[in-house]
């Protein structure tokens, strides 16, 4: 409470300068892409003359706004993989400049606009931010040629993954579902396809993924440990095109261009695998029966009415089916629905207010005379948002509020005529999540940089409905009956959030931050990955929200004319209210699952490394987490702390692209990490004629070691004017490294008297080959 | 639970054959070996005859898979209308008492005295369910038939029933611990299919000709949980499923095992 006063006091103190400002004189504009139209995200715009520079980024929309007092300025507009623009502007009046840059074309302009890109990195207050190059992506190599932005994120330091091939991520020893998967601001619940194998997000849709391991803007609520935040692409302004690509399990393709010249555009892309097609293709009668597929769809619409106001309409449709004929279906999927406006008020007064749905659901059946069922079971979100970013001398203060209305049907079951299964419904429930915040970078002078914010979080559980209370032995107490929106509990938490860098020199800087994250949704899950059938509650009279505090330093430097980014950071988390169940505990279709559930705390700390190279032939980057999370339960371990799942004390990942020439470059991925924490049996006994394992200390062993290196190769072929193309040729696990999957324990065949472990290894050596084709 | 029994067992199924790729291998690893623990099987059944309490102590992981009897323990087992039976150990660590006959309703309560230490549970004999019939589910997995076995009963109304299975294929255990309840099936005609696991992928359905006995047990709550829990901890998918754990015991002073009250109601067939 004490650190929440003062930050709002200094948050308060910064308010005078900010008014104070208004002798100054604002120019603004958005920077685009001079050949799509699209808008460029966090290009780096700076107004330069003999006493005077300063510089900022451009926000999600590639606004930006910069004061100045009068006098003459070169205003110099950069980003990755573009020319730079320099123009000289005689500031005397407010000014309205939108930006074109032209791409790099050859690898040299590359170099000199890299060469110039200005070191953010060090400069920007914000840390744990890490952000992932979409270019970048079609080079590394992955499994089955499917590039996967949720793969890429888990070469990063700070981030595991959730197991061999899986999209399921762990950030900062926080769990699966503490991270807040944003798609154009709609809360993504189940970003897996395929159980996990790939992720919902179809890399040629996406624009700009940043994911926050720390540090997170006051703008951002709800998880504990993370915030992946991406953005789709606007479409085409300027001229149609289609793109697209054939791999070996799915294709792709996506249209774009402008519905009105350079007032409106709109990007359509689609994708869908054909594992089951092709065996049947093959002529595999086994499978013709059964079914094995994804698709997903993603859409964007803009319409820009003048320079002042914009409308974005996106969403996003995927569906999962898995099915034996007669035998089983089980579907599942996400569905988000976004509507953005921009308003420019003014220069310096930029507002966006968004509505947002989104609804994840999935559904069992089993087809079978007798037993025949079928569970639904869906979360639902409507969300509004209103964002304000007010840019003035030194001070980019952003501020607004949210309110969510989240639907839970935990588990619907239908069962017809002689089916042995009762029909049952669980009870809906249903919340309000309101938050608002205000924060505000400051740069209070050439060298120290801040950025303050705070947050306060407010989540209501909401009647109808039949409301339990369990003691803290999870023991039942009473029950009450609620009417439809009728306050069940009320939580309510400020969340400070604090960062800082001061600049050593221009290439060198030291940050520090601390920020307090709360979450009211939480899926109950301690497998580790996501599956299709995560069980959601929301906090409630017996749920308390997840805290976590997190506290974090870093060391900032690059080198060789920006050529090379290092940084070095180190953190300490605290998650209180974390969930756990009971042993045994039966979480399906269970009304009574909060009297399954275990209360206790975590906490994590670790020291991540990161050194890029952004610049030359071979570009890439090494990233090193050495780390420990832990969690502590009354009712587990006899109450001492142990490992958490995810907990690896080292983890390594290499990622390198070189450019042969201009048709040819190669790249390679290396890992190696500790193995998960698991437990294994400590002795073992006999009961009714089995062998039955007696375990310890829970979390107390290793699985081995993983280790994989994949590489890959692109070829492009020689390019018309109207036509372009591109192979890519990848091997995953090109070593053939056995990975444990899973390891069990088994009496061993020809000597039953005698136990032996075995370790179940997922992916082989596995090559593959896309075709990429543009026009 | 038989939804979720099939669920599973369908989805095992299906990443198997989506995971082709996949392959095992035995490995060493670093284990703890813990102390020796006391470990009490003791089940009072409903069909009159003898009844049997085993005691051992468990071994290291890395020991022989043979248990050492626990001798000279005092079992006795009362219940709650006052009678009380004195077990005597007829071979090492196997207690016995030669002619008894539970019944539905009563509370039975075991007292083991171990070296000084005695050990408690209790256990009520639940109404008897009984076996109507078996048959053979053929599941038409990828093309060749898989054949299981199926038990089916008629699940009482308005209660809540716990059941255990017991099968034997040709006279050797499944090692597949059956355990379901009628959280989603009460008052049913339920058909539940055993999924036969071996050791290996070859031993996982029947063939035709194979002998299967199925033994159905009615077990009260407690006992449920105990078989439930270790049903869960087969080891599937990224690291392991549930984090496997020792069982929850209805016996107190950290004893291993359980104590059970149940009916027997059993069956066999020759797989066609």
């Amino acid at each position: 409470m004490k650190i929440t006063f003062i930050f709002l006091f200094t948050l308060l103190s910064s308010v005078p300068f900010i008014l104070s400002a208004q002798q100054r004189i604002s120019i603004s504009g958005t920077v685009k892409d001079g050949a799509t139209g699209e808008t460029l995200i966090g290009a780096t715009v700076k107004l330069q003359s003999s006493g005077q520079n300063t510089g900022l980024a451009t926000n999600a929309y590639g606004f930006y706004s910069i004061t100045a007092p009068t006098g003459e300025y070169n205003l110099i507009v950069s980003y990755s993989g573009y020319q730079i623009s320099t123009q000289k502007v005689l500031v005397n009046k407010a000014l309205t400049i939108n930006i074109a840059l032209a791409p790099a074309s050859t690898l040299q302009e590359v170099q000199i606009s890299a060469g110039e890109l200005k070191n953010e990195n060090v400069k920007n207050p914000q840390m744990g931010l890490n952000k992932i190059n979409m270019k970048d992506l079609d080079n590394v190599p992955v499994l089955l040629g499917e590039k996967d932005v949720l793969k890429a994120i888990q070469f990063l330091p700070g981030v595991k993954s959730g197991g061999e091939g899986n999209t399921g991520f762990f950030v900062r020893g926080g769990a699966a579902d503490q991270n807040l998967i944003l798609l154009d601001e709609a809360t993504v619940y189940n970003s897996a396809h395929l159980l996990g194998f790939f992720s919902t997000f179809n890399a040629d849709a996406i624009k700009d993924v940043s994911l926050y391991k720390g540090g997170m803007p006051a703008q951002y609520g709800g998880r504990l440990s993370s915030v992946l935040d991406v953005k789709m692409q606007d479409g085409n302004d300027k001229k149609f095109g289609v793109e697209g690509g054939l791999g070996l399990i799915a294709s792709r393709i996506k249209a774009e261009g402008p519905l009105v010249q350079n007032k409106s555009s709109f990007m359509i892309s689609a994708r869908r695998t054909y594992i089951d097609l092709l065996l049947k293709a093959f002529g595999d009668s086994a499978l013709k029966k059964n079914t094995l597929n994804f698709y997903d769809i993603n859409a964007k619409v803009n319409y820009k009415f003048d320079d002042k106001n914009t409308l974005y309409l996106s969403g996003y449709f995927g569906q999962d089916n898995i099915g034996i004929k007669d035998l089983f279906a089980n579907d599942w999927g996400n569905t988000t629905a976004t509507m953005r406006f921009n308003h420019i008020f003014n220069n310096r007064l930029f507002s966006n207010t968004s509505l947002v749905y989104n609804r994840y659901s999935y559904a069992i059946e089993l087809i079978d005379g007798q037993n025949n069922a079928k569970v639904k079971s869906l979360i639902r979100d409507l969300n509004f948002k209103q964002d304000f970013q007010y840019f003035s001398n030194n001070h980019m203060l952003r501020f607004g509020l949210q309110g969510t209305r989240h639907q839970i049907s935990p588990s619907d079951i239908t069962a017809s005529g002689n089916s042995s299964i009762n029909p049952l419904s669980i009870e809906k429930r249903y919340g309000l999540e309101f938050g608002l915040y205000v924060s505000d970078e400051w740069k209070l002078s050439e060298k120290f940089n801040l950025l303050m914010g705070l947050r306060l979080s407010q989540f209501s559980l909401l009647g109808p409905g039949k409301i339990n209370t369990y003691d803290n032995t999870a023991a039942f107490v009473s029950s009450k009956t609620y009417k439809s929106g009728e306050f069940v509990k009320n939580y309510f938490n400020l969340e400070p959030r604090f960062s800082a860098s001061y600049t050593l020199n221009d290439k060198n800087s030291i940050k520090a931050s601390y920020n307090r994250n709360t979450q009211n949704i939480h899926i109950l899950n301690n497998s580790g990955t996501s599956a299709p059938t995560d069980q959601y509650v929301m906090s409630s009279n017996n749920i308390k929200p997840e805290i976590g505090d997190q506290i974090a330093l870093g060391y900032f430097k690059n080198t060789e004319d920006n050529g090379y980014e290092f940084s070095a950071e180190v953190y300490y988390k605290w998650l209180q209210n974390q969930i756990d169940y009971k042993d045994g505990a039966d979480l399906t279709a269970n009304a009574e699952v909060e009297s399954l559930l275990l209360y206790g705390k975590g906490r994590a700390y670790g020291l991540e490394l990161y050194g890029k190279k952004t610049k030359g032939r071979l570009t890439g980057w090494i990233s090193y987490t050495l780390s420990k999370t832990e969690r502590q339960f009354d009712g587990i371990n006899q109450g001492s702390y142990f490992p958490a799942r995810q907990d690896r004390t080292h983890d390594l990942s290499l990622v390198a692209m070189y450019n042969l020439s201009k048709r040819w470059s190669v790249s390679a991925n290396y890992i190696f990490n500790t193995g998960n924490s698991v437990t294994y049996p400590a002795g073992k006994y006999d009961i009714g004629g089995l062998t039955t394992y007696y375990y310890t200390d829970r979390n107390a062993n290793r699985m081995p070691n993983t280790s994989r290196l994949d590489i890959g190769a692109t070829l492009k072929a020689k390019e018309t004017r109207r036509f372009q193309s591109s192979w890519t040729f990848s091997v995953y696990n090109v070593l053939n490294t056995k990975n444990p999957y899973a390891i069990r324990f088994r009496d061993k065949e020809n000597d039953p008297s005698r136990t032996e472990a075995v370790q179940t290894s997922l992916f082989g050596i596995i090559p593959s080959v896309t075709y990429n084709f543009k026009f | 639970m038989i939804m979720l029994n099939q669920i599973k067992y369908i989805s095992l199924l299906l990443a198997g054959s989506f995971t082709f790729a996949s392959c095992e291998k035995v490995i060493e690893v670093k284990l703890d070996n813990a102390e020796s623990q006391v470990v009490i099987e003791g089940n009072i059944t409903d069909q009159a005859g003898q009844q049997l309490v085993k005691i051992t102590k468990s071994v290291p992981y890395t020991a022989t898979n043979t248990y050492p009897p626990v001798s000279g323990a005092v079992v006795t087992v009362t219940d709650d209308n006052g009678h009380s039976w004195t077990f005597s150990e007829t071979t090492a660590g196997r207690y016995t008492f030669p002619a008894m006959k539970g019944e539905t309703g009563r509370i039975y309560t075991l007292k083991a005295r171990i070296n000084n230490v005695v050990y408690t549970a209790s256990s009520v004999m639940p109404a008897p369910v009984g076996i109507d019939f078996l048959d053979v589910k053929v599941f038409n997995f990828g093309g060749d038939d898989q054949k299981q076995a199926q038990v089916h009963y008629k699940d009482p109304a308005g209660i809540a029933n716990q059941y255990r299975f017991v099968m034997k294929v040709n006279g050797i255990q499944s090692k597949q611990v059956y355990a379901e309840n009628d959280r989603l099936t009460d008052g049913n005609e339920v058909p539940s299919v055993l999924f036969f696991t071996g050791n290996n992928n070859d031993q996982d359905q029947l063939k035709t000709g194979d002998v299967v006995d199925i033994e159905m047990q009615s077990i009260d709550k407690n006992v449920f949980l105990y078989w439930y829990t270790l049903s869960q901890q087969s080891s599937n998918g990224p690291a392991g499923g549930a984090t496997p754990g020792n069982p929850p015991s209805n016996i107190d002073n950290k004893a291993l095992g359980y104590f059970s009250a149940h009916t027997v109601s059993q069956k066999q067939m020759t797989v066609k």
